[in-house]
């Protein structure tokens, strides 16, 4: 098995806050991620593709395909946007980094023909990610 | 496509401290300390800026969308880690290195065996790089035997 991972960039502001929180548990449990009018950040988000080589190609899938499926999937959706409003897969859930890593591997699972996704790893700043992998395959 | 395992989510967070040590076994020779050790073994030490990598998982709370609230999680780990580890000599002043080589193997363990009492999430693994070029990690015993301390080294 071999595993290929691509990375991209995206830029995106968001907003903690749950509705059926006074805004007293909001600003206590979010602090300054519940400022009202939102923030932002640059996203780095990594995908690990796992499967054997093509005999033929040997790529586990064409890079320049799955440059197209996060172009399609994840940047025209979230790039340049305000996760909470902009973004119908996120709607109802607080857009941490958490969140975020369980849609877009929904989101690109099903794409995914060649080889299986393996690993999807969302830094929403340099010292702070989320990961996300199906039970048992570990998180590498 | 989706093949029915249930997806897992952890969250990562890195940390810093700067330290100082000096590699030397008390079972080996002076010789031999200068040989396995080299440069790491002059008497007086020398420092690193370390970062700690600390990976957690756990169920994400519908109501937060977090596995644990970072703010918890860096309390902890500036009280157990940071505090203990920032602008200190690793080999003088944490007393698990008293008698044990302050290799980055060990303080990833230490580091380890420091945090997995927490509460909140379970602690998953550590990767402690000692420079850009060199990264340990290490997951507890469990997976002690498959994985023990996995160590990347850049090539120069």
């Amino acid at each position: 098995m071999v595993y290929l991972t691509r990375k991209i960039e995206f830029s995106a502001s968001h907003l903690y806050h749950n509705p059926a929180l006074s805004a007293e548990e909001n600003q206590r449990i979010f602090g300054k991620c519940n400022n009202p009018h939102g923030h932002g950040h640059n996203y780095t988000l990594e995908v690990t593709v796992a499967g054997e080589p093509d005999p033929v190609t040997g790529m586990v899938l064409d890079l320049k395909e799955l440059k197209e499926i996060l172009e399609r999937e994840i940047i025209q959706r979230m790039d340049h946007r305000f996760l909470n409003y902009e973004v119908p897969e996120l709607s109802g859930q607080i857009p941490t980094c958490e969140n975020m890593v369980r849609v877009i591997w929904n989101l690109l699972e099903p794409r995914i023909t060649q080889g299986t996704l393996h690993k999807v790893r969302l830094y929403e700043t340099p010292d702070l990610f989320a990961e996300c992998y199906r039970n048992g395959a570990g998180s590498r | 496509m989706s093949d029915g395992r249930k997806l897992r989510v952890e969250l990562g967070r890195r940390y810093r401290f700067a330290a100082s040590h000096r590699l030397h076994s008390p079972q080996l020779s002076e010789e031999e300390n200068g040989r396995v050790y080299g440069k790491c073994n002059n008497p007086y030490g020398h420092g690193h800026n370390y970062v700690v990598e600390v990976s957690v998982s756990g169920t994400v709370d519908p109501a937060t969308g977090m596995i644990v609230n970072l703010a918890d999680l860096d309390w902890f780990v500036e009280r157990e880690v940071i505090e203990a580890f920032d602008h200190k000599s690793l080999n003088e002043d944490v007393a698990a290195f008293r008698n044990r080589v302050p290799t980055t193997e060990y303080v990833c363990m230490e580091i380890y065996q420091r945090l997995k009492h927490f509460r909140l999430a379970k602690l998953e693994r550590v990767r402690v790089e000692e420079t850009s070029n060199n990264a340990f990690e290490y997951a507890g015993e469990e997976t002690h035997d498959r994985m023990a301390v996995q160590q990347g080294r850049k090539a120069k």
